[in-house]
């Protein structure tokens, strides 16, 4: 029993991580159509510049991160404004060779200023708690904590703004956004740097329990792409929901299968629903 | 004095020219019809008004300011609003948050978009009762409601209605019309596009005939009424 609490946890950890990088996926592809596998990339960048400020700037692990999701973003946005933007009327195989060209590019650009060096990030949380007789880091305790409050604040910001609902318009008719008044380059614009943020706050989060390192998105966007494709392609709720399902999958089935097929199980969960609803869970897109 | 000039337009998909030096004015206060049959010209001539196409050649003028190939945003700014063939809605989001979304525009002046909201609000009383309700799963002519009433949220000074009588039954038609005439009466300016000819003309001051994107005839509505080759046309008897 105890050790269910402790997986569940676990997958709540995990979930919460893999939910905030998927959002930001699933909010670009939902207005552009772009599936961003540069988006990985982003990830990787996040946990370097986090832990860059922490060990070379000095800053707190709070303010390092700050920083990061201002970086990150403004990095997305100059992805979409000298890459996207420009191919926009291209086919859509351009955009996602593109999207791998950058990829390619932040890694060794990542290797190059860092080195390929596993790099551990530390945290001011490192304390143990003990919370209804699990034994925790303060660190896992804050990763599911600030996730889900960025998710909440995200879920305000897009349906209860006026700004924010041009990205939900905009997803769900391109032309009726325009025809309302809606600058749709603005919106792309901030689309990606919600994005990139999403993506610095995720790897910053989970890199002072897993490790820095060039190749770390990798598997996140894999995996991520596996979410947003079994919660429906652009749906918002799906994105979450999907995020917690293979969170959770995983660290149980890390405990009672075995974890050496731990990121395997993704793709399992990927054609086991799709079997069952080819077009995702949340099939509609939008939200 | 017109409130919108179109001077020698062209307009071209690609290499193909969709219409060519296209003239029309429209006084403020007025209802102008563009009458054509299908693939005529009418659509594209409204998203080169509305930005969504940029022109090939010639002006579009709207209260003395060149408006032609600035972007769509811009254009519903100025007070042009389209509410375009297919509709545009956000089918997900509710008939009111549709209805907010249309006074983006205005999204700093909470006070007017009460006052817009209310009057669309009677205008149709149908979006009220259905405001909790995703515009994806009103009928057509509720969804038709819904996409004028967006365009009246952004207070348009002109408004641009692409065949807003395309696929409704007969009773709702003649409503959407009245309807029309009862927001032009309020002071927006109209200019429509309609293949009804009959019903078009009988709420237009007048009327521009669309043939293979250029036009062909002009005129007052009674002119058009009387001319032999658009009776043939376009109105069957
Ligand atoms: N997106 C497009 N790409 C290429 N050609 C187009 C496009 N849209 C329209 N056309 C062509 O431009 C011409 C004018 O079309 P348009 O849609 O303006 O006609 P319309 O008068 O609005 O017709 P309808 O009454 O059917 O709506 C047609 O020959 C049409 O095939
Ligand atoms: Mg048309």
């Amino acid at each position: 029993m105890e050790l269910l609490l402790q997986q569940l946890f676990n997958g709540l950890t995990i979930g919460s991580v893999y939910s905030l990088v998927a959002l930001g996926l699933t909010l670009v592809y939902g207005i552009l159509h772009i599936p961003n596998f540069a988006h990985g990339a982003l990830y990787m960048v996040g946990g370097y510049i986090t832990l860059m400020m922490m060990t070379n700037a000095g800053l707190h692990y709070v303010l390092a991160i700050v920083v990061s999701i201002i970086v990150v973003g403004l990095l997305s946005v100059l992805m979409e404004r000298l890459v996207f933007h420009p191919l926009r009327d291209s086919p859509p195989i351009q955009d996602k060779v593109a999207a791998i060209g950058i990829l390619l590019f932040l890694e060794a650009l990542a290797q190059l200023l860092w080195g390929a060096d596993y790099r551990q990030m530390p945290t001011p949380f490192g304390e143990v708690v003990n919370v209804f007789g699990l034994t925790l880091t303060l660190q896992r305790i804050i990763i599911v904590a600030a996730a889900i409050a960025v998710m909440i604040f995200l879920y305000w910001f897009l349906k209860k703004t006026f700004i924010g609902s041009t990205i939900i318009a905009m997803a769900q008719n391109r032309e009726g956004a325009a025809l309302v008044g809606i600058n749709t380059n603005k919106v792309a614009i901030l689309t990606f740097f919600i994005a990139g943020a999403l993506a610095a706050i995720g790897a910053s989060l989970t890199s002072p329990i897993n490790l820095v390192f060039p190749g770390m998105g990798h598997l996140v966007i894999l995996k991520a792409f596996v979410i947003i494709i079994i919660g429906g392609m652009g749906s918002i709720p799906g994105a979450i929901l999907g995020g917690y399902i293979l969170g959770f999958t995983e660290s149980i089935g890390a405990t009672y299968i075995s974890s050496d097929y731990k990121d395997i199980i993704a793709f399992v969960l990927l054609i086991i629903i799709l079997s069952a609803k080819p077009q995702g869970i949340f099939s509609k897109g939008g939200a | 004095m017109p409130v919108l000039s179109i001077m020698g337009l062209t307009a071209k998909y690609g290499k193909y020219t969709s219409i060519k030096e296209v003239n029309i004015e429209v006084i403020k206060g007025e209802i102008v019809v563009l009458l054509g049959a299908n693939g005529a010209g009418k659509s594209t001539t409204f998203k080169t008004i509305s930005g969504l196409l940029k022109p090939a050649a010639g002006e579009i003028i709207f209260n003395d300011e060149q408006i032609g190939g600035k972007q769509p945003d811009k254009i519903v700014e100025l007070g042009i609003v389209q509410c375009a063939e297919d509709r545009k809605l956000f089918p997900q989001m509710s008939v009111q948050q549709n209805l907010m979304m249309g006074a983006y525009v205005h999204r700093r002046n909470k006070g007017q978009i009460k006052q817009s909201l209310k009057e669309v609000n009677e205008l149709f009383p149908i979006l009220y009762d259905k405001r909790e309700d995703a515009a994806g799963s009103l009928s057509g002519g509720q969804q038709q409601m819904l996409a004028i009433g967006r365009a009246l949220m952004a207070k348009p000074k002109l408004m641009l209605l692409d065949e807003p009588s395309i696929g409704l039954a007969p009773l709702i038609v003649e409503q959407m019309f009245k309807s029309i005439e009862h927001i032009n009466r309020e002071g927006t300016t109209i200019l429509l596009a309609e293949q009804n000819a009959n019903a078009a003309l009988s709420i237009a001051d007048k009327g521009y005939v669309y043939e293979n994107g250029k036009i062909v005839v002009h005129g007052s509505s009674a002119e058009l009424f009387s001319n032999e080759e658009v009776r043939k046309a376009y109105i069957g008897a």
